[in-house]
C-alpha cells in the first residue's frame, strides 16, 4: 500500500469507497459486454488516471509486463486449441488459428487488464488505513476492519522486522551483503525466527488492542484518518452507476 | 466498599505450562485517589499484578487464578477487558507491546482508543495533538510508531492510555528509557493527575521517585507482599535488604549522617526532607 | 583500540539529518558512558562504530582504518554492539545457541567457544539457563543473554545500548561487575544509559549528546556540575549530587561516603 505522499493527487483525494465501486462497475462492464472494444476503451482511459495520480510509469510496467506475456499465452491457446474454433484465419501446418478461440482470449486479458489496472490504480493511491477507516465508517464490524488492516500492514511489517534482524545478524558476524547466494545463505535460517516472532508478536499486540478497548461493543468506531465524500466522489459514484447500468442494457439489446 | 479503587483477596495465579507461582496469596487494597507503590526485585510478579487489574489476567493470558481483585467494587472475573478499560489504564513495560500495530503514525496510534470508544474526529484531533505537545512527541507525529526510538517509543505508550482518561492509572516502569527531565516531567503530570482525583498505581526500580509520590509502597518478595506502609516505614525497615531493595539514596546518606551525629536521627526519603535535615545539620555546627 | 568520528552526518532520510558533525574519539579503556535526551541519536551514533549505519558524510575510523572498508560482518569480530530492544537481537531456540552463533561466524575455534559458553555464561549469570529458549526469560534476563551473546565474540569494544532499562538492585551490581570485568580485560566498554546514578559511579568519562551533537564530554564530577548544559539537554544530575546542589555544597559528590565527606568539609 503506498503511504501518504506529500502532494495529494485528485485520485488520492477520492474517497476509497469510490476506488472500490470503480473496480466493481468497471470491471463488471467489460465482463458483461459483449466484446472486448469497451474494455479496451476503459483500459486507455485509467492510463490517463494514471497519468493523473502521477503513477503513470509503473503503472504502465504492470500493465505491459503482464497484459503482454498473458495476452500472447492466451492467444495461442485459445486461438489455436479452443473448442469454440470454427472459423479458420490461418493454416500454421501444425495447428489452425481460429477467430472464436482469438475473441474469447482478448475477452479474458481485457477484463483481467480492467481489474488489474482498476486494483493497481487503488493500492498505489490509497492508504491502507484510509481505507480501512472507510470501511468501517460505512458500517463493517470493526473486527473484519482490522483483520484486513492487519493484513495489509503484515508485508511492511515483516519487512522492518527483516531489516532489523538483518542489522543485528551483521553485528553477530553474517555477511548479508554480496552475492545472491551469500544473501540466501544469510536469510534461509531467519525465516522461521521471523515468521515465529511475527506469530508471538501478533498474541502479545492482543492485549493492547484489548485494554484499548478493541472489543466494545454497541459503539459506532470512529477514525483519525479523515475520510471525506466530496462532490467529486457522489458525481463520479452516480457515473459510474449509470455507465453500468447502461453497459447491461446495451449488452442484452446487442445480444437479442 | 465504594473507597477502594482497587481490592485483592487472595489472589493467586500461575501462569499455563510453569510450575511456579507468580502470585501466590497476595491481599491488599487501595483507596480512590491515592497513589500506591508496588516495588521488589525483577521476576517477583509486578507486572502479574497489573495484568490483573485490568482484567488481561485471566481473561487473556491463561493459566490457573485463585481468589479475586475487585476494581470500583466490582469483580475482574465478571467483567471483560473492554469494560475495564472504561475504568483502568495501563502503560506497558514493554513500549513496544502498546502498539496496536494498525496505525502508519505515531497521531493514529495516540487515537487507536479514542476511535473504540466512537469518539467525533475533531474532539480526537484536538486531543491528539495536545497529547502530542505533551509528551514532547510532536516532532515525530507522523513518522511510523515502529521507526521511534526507545524514549519516544514510551512516550507514545503513556500518551495512548492517558489519552483515554482512565480514573485509575497503572504505570509498569513506564518511563525506564525515559531521559532523566522526561521521567520527572511525566511524573509531575501523573502527580497533577493524581491531585485531581485519579488513583495511580506505579510500579518502579526508581525509589528515590518511589519516596517522593508514593502514599503507600507495597513490596512484593518471590510472588507475595512482605512489607507495606508509607515511604518512611518501609525504606526505614531493616529487613528491607533482605528483599533485593535498596532505599532511596536520600535514605541511605540521612542514615550515615545520623550515624555520625552530624545531623538529627531522622530518616529522610526524599530530596526536600534530607535537604532540611542536612541544612539544619549545618546551621547547628555553625 | 580506538575509534575516531570526524564531522559525522547522518539521516535516515536525507531530508531529515539526525546527527549534524560529532567529532570524537574513545580510546583506552576507562569506560564510557553516553546519555542525553531521547531521541538525541545516541542509539543512531553508536550503530555507526561497526558500520551497521554509515555516515551520510564525515568518517569513523577505527585504528585509523575507514569502517566503510569493509563489512560490519567483518568489523563484528573488534566491535560488538547490545541492541537496545533484545528482542531485536536473538532469533535462535536456546541461549547456548545465541552463545555460540556468532563466535562461529567470526570463525572461532570450537574449543575455545566450548570454552567461553561456560565463562560468559557465568558472567551473565544464566548458567542454569543455557538450554532455556531465549523468549521463556523475563525481558532483564534477556538483556543479559544479548549482552553474553556479544562478549562471545570477543570484541575490543563492547557498546550496550540502555542495559540498566528495568534492572533490579541485583541487575545493576551485575552490569557493574560485567563492565568492570571486561575493563580488566583490556576492552572498552561504551555504554548508554538514562540511570544517572548508575552513570556516575561506573564511569570516567561521560559524553552528554543533545540534538545530534555532543554537548558535554568530561568526567562525571565535570558534566554533572554544569547544571546549565545539562538542563538544555534534558538531564538532572544523580539524586545525591541533586541534594548536595540543592543545599549549596561545592562539591559534586555521587556516592553516600563522598556525601558525607562533603558536608564535613562544609561544616568546617
Ligand atoms: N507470559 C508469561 N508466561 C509465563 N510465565 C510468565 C509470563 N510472564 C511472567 N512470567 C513469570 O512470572 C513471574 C513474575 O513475572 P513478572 O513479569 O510479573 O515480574 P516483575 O516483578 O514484573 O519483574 P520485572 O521487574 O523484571 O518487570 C516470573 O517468574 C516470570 O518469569
Ligand atoms: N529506523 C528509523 N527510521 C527513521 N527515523 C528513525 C529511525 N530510528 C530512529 N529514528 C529517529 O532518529 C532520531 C534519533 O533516534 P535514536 O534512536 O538514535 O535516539 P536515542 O538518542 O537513542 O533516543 P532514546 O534515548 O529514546 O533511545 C529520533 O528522532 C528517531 O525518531
Ligand atoms: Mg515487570
Ligand atoms: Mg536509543
Amino acid at each position: 500500500m503506498g503511504s501518504g505522499e506529500p502532494v495529494k493527487s485528485p485520485i488520492e483525494k477520492l474517497n476509497p469507497l469510490t476506488k472500490m465501486l470503480a473496480i466493481f462497475c468497471l470491471g463488471l462492464a467489460t465482463l458483461i459486454y459483449p466484446n472486448s472494444w469497451l474494455g479496451l476503451g476503459i483500459v486507455i482511459v485509467l492510463f490517463g488516471v494514471a497519468g493523473m495520480a502521477h503513477i503513470l510509469k509503473s503503472f504502465a510496467k504492470t500493465i505491459f509486463g503482464f497484459g503482454i506475456p498473458i495476452s500472447l499465452m492466451l492467444f495461442f491457446i485459445q486461438g489455436l486449441y479452443s473448442p469454440k474454433n470454427k472459423t479458420i484465419i490461418a493454416d500454421l501446418g501444425f495447428a489452425k488459428l481460429g477467430e472464436e478461440g482469438l475473441l474469447y482470449a482478448a475477452k479474458i486479458v481485457i477484463t483481467l487488464l480492467v481489474f488489474l489496472a482498476t486494483f493497481y490504480i487503488m493500492n498505489q493511491t490509497t492508504y491502507a488505513g484510509k481505507m480501512v477507516a472507510a470501511l468501517t465508517s460505512s458500517g463493517i464490524n470493526p473486527q473484519v476492519g482490522y483483520l484486513i488492516l492487519a493484513s495489509l500492514n503484515v508485508v511492511p511489517q515483516m519487512h522492518r522486522r527483516l531489516d532489523v534482524i538483518k542489522e543485528a545478524q551483521e553485528a553477530r558476524g553474517v555477511e548479508t551483503t554480496g552475492g545472491l547466494w551469500a544473501r540466501l545463505k544469510a536469510y534461509i535460517p531467519l525465516m522461521g525466527p521471523v515468521v515465529m516472532s511475527s506469530l508471538t508478536d501478533a498474541q502479545e499486540r492482543g492485549m493492547t488492542l484489548e485494554t484499548r478497548g478493541f472489543a466494545n461493543t454497541n459503539v459506532k468506531r470512529t477514525s483519525y484518518i479523515e475520510v471525506t465524500t466530496s462532490k467529486a466522489d457522489t458525481y463520479l459514484r452516480a457515473g459510474l452507476i449509470i455507465f453500468l447500468v447502461a453497459v447491461i442494457i446495451i449488452s442484452i439489446l446487442m445480444r437479442w | 466498599m465504594d473507597d477502594l479503587a482497587i481490592e485483592v483477596k487472595d489472589l493467586s495465579f500461575r501462569y499455563r505450562q510453569t510450575t511456579h507461582a507468580a502470585l501466590s496469596h497476595v491481599s491488599f487494597s487501595v483507596p480512590k485517589g491515592s497513589f500506591f507503590c508496588i516495588i521488589g526485585g525483577n521476576g517477583v510478579g509486578k507486572s502479574t499484578l497489573c495484568n490483573t487489574f485490568v482484567g488481561l489476567i485471566p481473561h487473556y493470558f491463561l493459566g490457573k487464578m485463585d481468589g479475586d481483585v475487585l476494581v470500583n467494587g466490582q469483580s475482574i472475573i465478571d467483567q471483560s477487558i473492554a469494560d475495564l478499560s472504561s475504568q483502568i489504564g495501563l502503560v506497558f513495560q514493554n513500549p513496544f507491546n502498546q502498539l496496536s500495530y494498525t496505525a502508519s503514525t505515531v497521531a493514529e496510534e495516540l487515537a487507536y482508543g479514542l476511535g473504540n470508544r466512537g469518539v467525533a474526529r475533531e474532539e480526537m484531533v484536538t486531543k491528539v495533538e495536545a497529547v502530542a505537545k505533551l509528551m514532547r512527541i510532536d516532532q515525530v507525529f507522523d513518522q511510523n510508531p515502529l521507526d521511534l526510538s526507545g524514549g519516544q517509543a514510551q512516550r507514545v505508550a503513556f500518551g495512548s492510555t492517558f489519552i483515554l482518561e482512565p480514573k485509575i492509572l497503572v504505570l509498569d516502569e513506564c518511563t525506564t528509557q525515559l531521559d532523566p527531565m522526561g521521567a520527572d516531567e511525566i511524573f509531575a503530570i501523573v502527580k497533577r493527575l493524581n491531585n485531581e482525583g485519579i488513583t495511580v498505581i506505579m510500579v518502579d526500580h526508581d525509589m528515590e521517585r518511589v519516596a517522593e509520590y508514593a502514599d503507600q509502597v507495597l513490596v512484593l518478595a518471590d510472588g507475595s507482599p512482605v512489607l507495606q506502609g508509607a515511604p518512611a516505614e518501609v525504606f526505614g525497615d531493616p529487613r528491607l535488604a533482605d528483599f533485593g531493595v535498596e532505599p532511596p539514596d536520600y535514605a541511605a546518606v540521612t542514615q550515615a549522617l545520623a550515624k555520625r551525629q552530624l545531623i538529627q536521627d531522622k530518616l529522610g526519603v526524599t530530596k526536600d526532607q534530607a535537604a532540611a535535615l542536612v541544612k539544619e545539620g549545618l546551621n547547628h555546627a555553625d | 583500540m580506538q575509534i575516531d568520528l570526524q564531522d559525522l552526518h547522518f539521516g535516515y532520510r536525507p531530508e531529515h539529518e539526525i546527527l549534524h558533525g560529532v567529532d570524537l574519539t574513545l580510546a583506552g579503556t576507562d569506560p564510557i558512558a553516553i546519555i542525553g535526551q531521547n531521541g538525541a541519536g545516541k542509539t543512531t551514533l553508536v550503530k555507526q562504530f561497526n558500520g551497521i549505519l554509515t555516515p551520510t558524510s564525515g568518517h569513523v575510523l577505527i585504528d585509523g582504518q575507514d569502517v566503510t572498508t569493509q563489512t560490519t560482518a567483518k568489523w563484528s569480530s573488534k566491535v560488538g554492539y547490545v541492541f537496545q530492544n533484545p528482542n531485536d537481537q536473538l532469533f535462535l531456540d536456546s541461549v547456548r545457541k545465541e552463545f555460540e552463533f556468532g563466535p562461529k561466524r567470526i570463525g572461532m575455534s570450537s574449543a575455545e567457544i566450548k570454552q567461553r559458553v561456560d565463562q560468559v555464561a557465568e558472567l551473565v549469570e544464566l548458567t542454569d539457563d543455557l538450554d532455556t529458549h531465549p523468549f521463556d526469560l523475563d525481558d532483564t534476563q534477556k538483556k543479559f543473554c544479548t549482552i553474553g551473546a556479544i562478549i562471545m565474540m570477543n570484541p575490543d569494544v563492547v557498546v550496550f545500548d540502555e542495559p540498566t532499562c528495568g534492572q533490579d538492585v541485583h541487575g545493576d551490581h551485575l552490569l557493574n561487575h560485567i563492565i568492570q570485568h571486561l575493563t580488566a580485560e583490556g576492552k572498552l566498554c561504551v555504554t548508554i544509559s538514562h540511570d544517572m546514578k548508575f552513570v556516575s559511579q561506573n564511569f570516567k568519562r561521560v559524553i552528554v549528546m543533545s540534538q545530534g551533537a555532543v554537548q558535554l564530554d568530561g568526567t562525571p564530577e565535570d558534566v554533572f556540575s554544569q547544571t546549565a548544559t545539562l538542563k538544555t539537554c534534558f538531564i538532572t544530575p544523580p539524586p545525591l549530587t541533586q541534594l548536595a546542589q540543592t543545599v549549596g555544597f561545592t562539591a559534586t559528590p555521587f556516592t553516600t561516603d563522598a556525601f558525607v565527606r562533603a558536608f564535613e568539609e562544609e561544616r568546617k
